[in-house]
């Protein structure tokens, strides 16, 4: 696009038809997010007290101010708090090496799935149940329901049980391969069944960015002798690099924010039966804060990376 | 195993490659789908077998026992069931579709206009998926309580709509639409509307796919039982997690739930899958 000069009135098109576009977007966020998120964050400056009368103003809470820094509930949440810091370390631990993992897999099953063959609806549709097998109706039927927790053992039994596993993992640390460089290694193959489960959106997505590419771009690089190699580096990878992105911002957060992981739990528990609204709010917040961190930092890099058709 | 025969190979590719394709799907398939074929049969499992340890996959004895009992159950419920299926499709419905256009709408300026502060817009609805839903939920409460909102269908649906999720899907997917092609719609003479419902939606349609996939589940899931009181007014997933709650001797009627609720995502999701990711063109610009 052109972008030397634009005359002014052009400009002021433009932004009028952008704000009128987005702006019942802006409204429900304004309203639904970013009110409840600030209001979150004075919860989680202050001391929150429930009180059932509404008449001062209250709303059945009272926010105290909290003014030394070792009252604040985020000193509490890092320094007392027997739980908080290391289940904030093992999950961002898990995450390293569970991320990379989901999406290098995804990628892959969904390359192959957008090849042609004989089937690819019926294969495609297997690859989304995991997603709505660990949706909410299932987690949540799983604490009323014994059934169901037995199922998931069984599902772990039968995703852990491949003997090709153990065999392999034995026959490389006998051999004597360093065991420490192989231990992430292992670690993956032991958890290919969970990085399985969580990639049904991402395979998704996948596949919708490789539906974009035009086909014709392939024939045109055959033409000119590219390999299926060089056109796959060549032309699909740039053209699903944003796709990349999406799914790097889309799998960790869902894997930081899903209801089972550590923290997240532990952040529920404290809202939940101890109605420590305050402490609670303080550990969101640090731990809004690392992940935006965390993600900040990979996508301004990724993002660098990514290539877009023009 | 007889000749793999397909529609149209790759080029370049051997039987052998074909056939290493089929065995890693088949391989991974079979994983994906144990918890589902495992998901049916426990619907179909008379009660001594569900409490069988270890549990077995496949079911020996199937009866429709628990269906009957689920029916039974539901027949005896305060408020007809229909409602409550009323409630949950009537709300996925507009959720979804509300959050497609408005997601949409939201993306497609901040993709291809160059507005001022759109950039630091898009940085703060991204830096928004990052943040716990559930510790808003007693502010977001007060926001219903303000607006008169507690008890009524506009709390599970509106907030629905300004999802980040889907805005930021939609905007990664409309940055690929090449620019010279809105161009030639503008040269032709055509409104800022009819470029975004003629040219820019179709041509993304494969987003439409993940973003109806990601609203369909969560809302048809969401039991919403925070903000919603009445009994006419709450949804099929509250009413059937009411139904497991009963215990062991409502076991069998629990796994028939669990097959019930699967059967909408997964119809949306097959439906979806062949109407719209199968008819996405190239991105119509020929160089």
């Amino acid at each position: 696009m052109a972008k030397k000069r634009k005359p002014r009135n052009l400009r002021r098109r433009n932004a009028i038809t952008g704000y009128l576009f987005i702006s019942p977007f802006i409204i429900g966020f304004l309203v639904f997010l970013v009110k409840p998120m600030i209001e979150s964050f004075r919860m989680s400056l202050s001391k929150v007290i429930i009180a059932a009368s509404q008449k001062e103003g209250g709303n059945g809470f009272i926010m105290e101010r909290i003014t030394t820094w070792k009252e604040s509930n985020y000193y509490r949440a890092f320094f007392y708090d027997p739980d908080y810091k290391n289940r904030l370390v093992d999950s961002l631990k898990s995450m390293a090496i569970q991320v990379p993992a989901i999406i290098v897999f995804s990628f892959f099953i969904a390359l192959l799935l957008n090849q042609e063959f004989k089937g690819r609806g019926f294969v495609r549709a297997i690859f989304f149940l995991p997603v709505i097998l660990s949706s909410g109706v299932i987690v949540g039927l799983e604490y009323n329901n014994t059934l169901m927790s037995g199922m998931k053992d069984i599902i772990a039994e039968s995703g852990e049980g491949f003997s090709i596993t153990a065999s392999l993992e034995t026959i490389l640390r006998t051999t004597g391969i360093g065991g420490k460089i192989l231990d992430p290694v292992f670690k993956i193959i032991e958890g290919v069944y969970d990085v399985a489960i969580a990639s049904g959106i991402q395979i998704i997505i996948f596949i919708s960015g490789l539906q974009t590419v035009s086909t014709s771009m392939y024939e045109a690089a055959k033409i000119e002798g590219c390999t299926a190699w060089e056109s796959f580096w060549k032309i699909t990878f740039p053209l699903v690099s944003s796709m990349i992105l999406v799914n790097l911002v889309y799998t960790t957060v869902d894997f930081l924010m899903r209801t089972d992981n550590q923290v997240m739990d532990l952040i529920t528990l404290k809202v939940n039966p101890q109605m420590e609204y305050g402490l609670s709010a303080a550990m969101a917040w640090s731990y809004f804060a690392i992940v935006a961190a965390v993600l900040g930092i990979l996508s301004a890099i990724i993002s660098k990376k990514v290539y877009y058709y023009e | 195993m007889k000749k793999i025969r397909l529609k149209r190979r790759q080029p370049g590719r051997s039987r052998g490659g074909d056939l290493g394709v089929y065995i890693i799907l088949i391989l991974f398939g079979v994983m994906f789908a144990i918890p589902l074929v495992m998901q049916i049969c426990q619907a179909f499992k008379p009660l001594d077998e569900l409490y069988k340890f270890p549990q077995t996959i496949l079911v020996r004895n199937p009866t429709t026992g628990n269906f009957k009992d689920l029916f039974v159950i539901m027949g005896q419920s305060w408020v007809p069931f229909s409602r409550y299926i009323f409630n949950t499709v009537f709300i996925t419905a507009i959720g979804t579709a509300g959050r497609l256009l408005i997601a949409s709408m939201g993306a497609y300026v901040l993709a291809k206009y160059d507005f001022p502060g759109g950039r630091k817009l898009f940085a703060m609805i991204t830096t928004a998926i990052m943040f716990n839903g559930y510790v808003t939920q007693i502010p977001l409460y007060l926001v219903f309580a303000k607006l008169g909102w507690i008890d009524t269908y506009m709390a599970p649906i509106i907030p629905a709509l300004a999802a980040p999720m889907g805005l930021f899907l939609m905007k990664q997917f409309m940055d690929g639409l090449p620019d010279s092609l809105l161009e030639a719609a503008r040269i032709d003479g055509a409104k800022e509307w009819g470029i975004f419902t003629k040219i820019v939606m179709p041509n993304v349609k494969p987003a439409w796919l993940t973003l109806i996939i990601f609203a369909v589940q969560e809302l048809w899931n969401n039991a919403q039982s925070t903000y919603i009181y009445s009994e006419e007014l709450k949804t099929l997933p509250y009413a059937l997690s009411q139904v497991t709650a009963g215990g062991v001797a409502r076991a069998g009627a629990g796994a028939a739930v669990g097959l019930f609720m699967m059967i909408v995502p997964i119809g949306i999701f097959i439906f979806s899958e062949s109407n719209i990711l199968e008819t996405m063109a190239s991105s119509g610009i020929k160089e």
